[in-house]
């Protein structure tokens, strides 16, 4: 159908307003200026990445090695510099690119700390070096002039709207599960636990609640994105996100990432909003400087009809195929856990990079024995002497970070003089307040298998 | 149309989240079965930590003087008394050592209460390096050369006679000092954490009720877990040889090893951890406890079955190893005992430590991951 094809390709080219691709350039810039900040000041640095001993790492990226403890404080540094450079738009076709590699490189230094938020950050990250988002109201533009424009073509603003649209939606369709729905779990764990919140509080006490905000949460992201999309219910459903996520915000220990998500959907109101807020914006930054110096015009921040209307396509083949295979991507993955066997919240194969977010209550002891060939003497490992609480605490419910740390234990006490050490693993794991059973084979040696795609068979079944 | 009749369904249930509430909350329902966490850690505050400290702090005031006593008029017969007064004091110390937050935590140099007076095994060398020199530093990191069981050390000897533990006390008045400068250094820590919580940090405690790290369910129960797992590492599994890389038992690993106490020293312990689990006081008053709280929550009703039922099998486990001879001669001997004893210790764990926590909702870390 090629009639059907460049339909899809006029509409994705079509020159709209730049305005919306700013805010979200500020957004990002402004929540990964605060998050690192954040991060740096609460010692993060140090007992994320510098004194636990050992890391896990991601499947695939086994070479990411933390750097020494200067290293990551300049990380950490320039990830604030940059950021603070996408945020003004100054050299930002540079600052987007380091902003994106060096989040993700802290994000890939330990699989622990995991947590969609931080995945769909980086993807936003990664998109925003794509865009030409420095092209109004920037430091770039007060440099150079000529780059300046009001127009981009439409695709560089849907690509964000497309991919909150998948977080959103999945997010949503997990929750379509026997325990969600008709138990309301893990619900009806969490919510009693933040029954001291100020003024909301009693809210959490009611034994109705977790059944209402399961079946509120599973509504609002599988269809949230449909009524911001929608500019007549649009103002409420902004308003829903806002309640939705500071809810979220003050119940769970999530961080900025409420922060992040009230500011990027902001990606899906009108140009007409946006440019508003930009004019308004241009005009309380230049007031005080056209006082002074007596100028009229900020090339930097000017009123967006002040600006060139002329706009570039923005097509480049390559930029098309990637984007086309990125999306396929993000489409199909999320579903690889229907090739598993078994039931994923048991076994979390297939569970990563699904914007399977906050679902289940889990938590597991995992107490390791390491025998030696020689003497067949079996020891028991004080996990705490390798692991800080985090590390230990996700570890403790995940097959593969199992598997990781029973090799590493055999590398260590290889070392120590255990020879041909033999590793395995009894682990008792609670899902979703059920009586704790026996996550993976107890008398498997850990240390003869090796982690893949394929589906794990020392993983016991949870029925 | 579709869109429409979405958009009410999802309007109505938002809505209700906000304002059929308001409605409800005076129509006289059918009270909420909520927990009231302020009352359960007002009941952990005012029964149990306040009068651990309380009898703690006597004791150790005692031992104190005593010490000093000894410089004194040193003879057998008060080396015995200071030996009996070292054992009551450490006997109030296991009901007061699972509490190391707040005023007895971590806070810059200083480690919690039980790193900087319980840390065992005591370092000898170290010991006798002090006090050859004349000169020691009781806030470094050398937690070996100090506490209950540097003191024990001195006063218990090492397979020494009274006679020798008094000629080698007579032979350099440093000893003395030491030992005073220690005992000195114990009563005071404990005066330091009994005075916050006479004082203002007991409210703190009870108003700081939620369940988020740093909350003082989540501070308690942390300690709570990691007290009862240093009695199967450390105080069992580590002297039975129990890590990988030990080749043998090494009893001259535990816990109270010069007066051979350690046996009784861990039954005491255990109970502690019994009384935290059922929010009891050591004079048996009953409380609100942990116990009462997993009552009200999804599953806890069949984890306190499970949990109590293996309690039972740790205690008969323990009641199955012989009162004499003292843990670290039994560990060179027949330890089928403390095997068994271990295994159930082992078992237990999984309760305590991850069961609990999940079913409460407690966060035990700082950041959250969201697989969970």
């Amino acid at each position: 159908m090629p009639g059907q094809k460049l339909y899809i390709e006029n509409w994705l080219i079509q020159p709209v307003s730049i305005a919306p691709l700013v805010t979200l350039r500020v957004v990002i810039g402004v929540m990964l200026l605060f998050s690192t900040l954040r991060f740096v000041a609460l010692g993060w640095v140090d007992d994320h990445y510098i004194t636990p001993v050992f890391h896990f790492k991601y499947f695939g990226f086994e070479w990411v090695e933390p750097l020494p403890a200067t290293g990551l404080y300049i990380v950490h540094g320039l990830l604030i510099i940059s950021s603070l450079c996408v945020m003004l738009g100054l050299f930002y076709r540079l600052a987007a690119i380091v902003q994106f590699l060096l989040f993700t490189y802290t994000e890939l230094i330990d699989l622990t700390y995991y947590l969609n938020h931080y995945y769909f950050v980086s993807i936003v990250c990664g998109l925003l070096v794509l865009v030409p988002a420095n092209r109004a109201f920037s430091l770039d533009v007060l440099r150079k002039p000529a780059i300046s424009r009001s127009k981009i073509s439409r695709w560089t603003i849907f690509i964000f709207q497309l991919q909150l649209g998948i977080v959103y939606f999945h997010a949503g369709i997990w929750k379509v599960n026997y325990d969600w729905l008709v138990n309301a779990l893990p619900l009806k764990i969490w919510i009693p636990a933040n029954d001291q919140l100020p003024l909301i509080g009693w809210i959490f006490q009611q034994k109705i609640t977790p059944y209402l905000f399961s079946w509120a949460g599973m509504l609002y992201d599988v269809s949230i994105v449909l009524w911001l999309s929608w500019s007549r219910t649009r103002p409420w459903a902004y308003l829903t996100v806002i309640v939705f996520h500071t809810l979220t915000g003050l119940m769970f220990q999530i961080g900025v990432f409420p922060l992040v998500m009230i500011g990027a959907t902001l990606i899906f109101f009108s140009e007409q909003w946006h440019e508003r807020l930009w004019n308004w914006a241009s005009d309380t930054i230049t007031k005080p400087l056209r006082f002074r110096n007596r100028v009229a015009d900020f090339p930097g921040f000017q009123h967006l009809e002040n600006l060139k209307t002329q706009f570039a396509t923005h097509r480049s083949s390559l930029i098309t195929s990637f984007l086309v295979l990125f999306f396929l991507f993000q489409i199909l993955f999320p579903w690889r856990y229907l090739l598993y066997p078994g039931n994923i919240f048991w076994t979390e194969e297939g569970y990563r990079f699904c914007w399977r977010v906050m679902l289940m209550e889990k938590a597991g002891t995992a107490t390791f024995f390491v025998k030696d060939a020689k003497t067949g003497r079996e020891g028991e490992v004080v996990n705490s002497e390798f692991l800080n609480a985090h590390q230990e605490k996700q570890m403790a419910m995940q097959p593969d970070m199992i598997l990781q740390f029973a090799h590493f234990l055999k590398k260590h006490y290889e070392q120590r003089g255990v020879s041909n050490p033999a590793v395995r693993a009894e682990v008792y794991v609670t899902l979703n307040a059920r009586p704790s059973k026996l996550l993976i084979d107890p008398n498997v040696d850990l240390t003869k298998i090796r982690d893949g795609w394929a589906h794990k068979t020392w993983i016991l079944n949870d029925k | 149309m579709l869109n429409r009749s979405s958009l009410s369904i999802l309007l109505l249930s938002l809505s209700a989240l906000f304002i059929g509430f308001a409605c409800d909350s005076n129509s006289g329902g059918d009270p909420s079965d909520d927990f009231d966490r302020q009352a359960m850690l007002r009941n952990y505050a005012d029964n149990l930590i306040e009068p651990a400290y309380d009898d703690l702090k006597s004791k150790t005031g005692s031992l104190y003087t005593a010490t000093q006593a000894f410089q004194v008029a040193p003879s057998a017969d008060m080396l015995n008394t200071l030996r009996n007064l070292w054992l009551s004091a450490y006997t109030s110390w296991q009901y007061a050592n699972a509490y190391n937050f707040g005023p007895a935590g971590e806070e810059g140099l200083r480690k919690g209460l039980i790193e900087e007076i319980g840390t065992f095994p005591a370092s000898e060398p170290k010991i006798e390096n002090a006090i050859a020199a004349g000169t020691w530093n009781l806030e470094d990191f050398n937690r070996d050369a100090r506490g209950y069981l540097a003191i024990e050390y001195l006063i218990f000897g090492k397979g020494q006679s009274d006679d020798e533990i008094l000629a080698a006390f007579a032979s350099n008045p440093n000893r003395y000092d030491y030992l005073i400068a220690l005992a000195e250094d114990i009563d005071d820590r404990v005066n330091e954490v009994l005075s916050a919580w006479n004082g203002a940090y007991r409210d703190e405690f009870v108003q700081n009720d939620g369940t988020d790290a740093g909350s003082s369910t989540s501070l308690l129960y942390n300690e709570f877990v990691r007290s009862y797992e240093a009695i199967k590492n450390f105080k069992l599994g580590l002297p039975l040889g129990k890590r990988p890389g030990q080749t043998q038992p090494e009893p001259q690993l535990v816990e109270a090893y010069y007066s051979g106490a350690s046996l009784e020293m861990l039954e005491h312990h255990l109970t502690a951890i019994g009384y935290i689990w059922y929010g009891r006081a050591k004079n048996g008053q009953d409380g609100i406890g942990f116990r009462e709280y997993l009552e009200k929550v999804e599953g806890g009703t069949a984890l306190i079955a499970e949990t109590e039922t293996q309690l039972t099998a740790v205690v008969v486990a323990l009641d199955a190893v012989p009162g004499a001879p003292p843990l670290a001669e039994q560990i060179a001997g027949d330890k089928t005992q403390l095997e068994a004893l271990y295994t159930e210790f082992q078992k237990m764990t999984r309760y305590f430590k991850s069961d609990m926590s999940s079913l409460l909702g407690i966060a035990i870390t700082f950041s959250s991951g969201d697989g969970d």
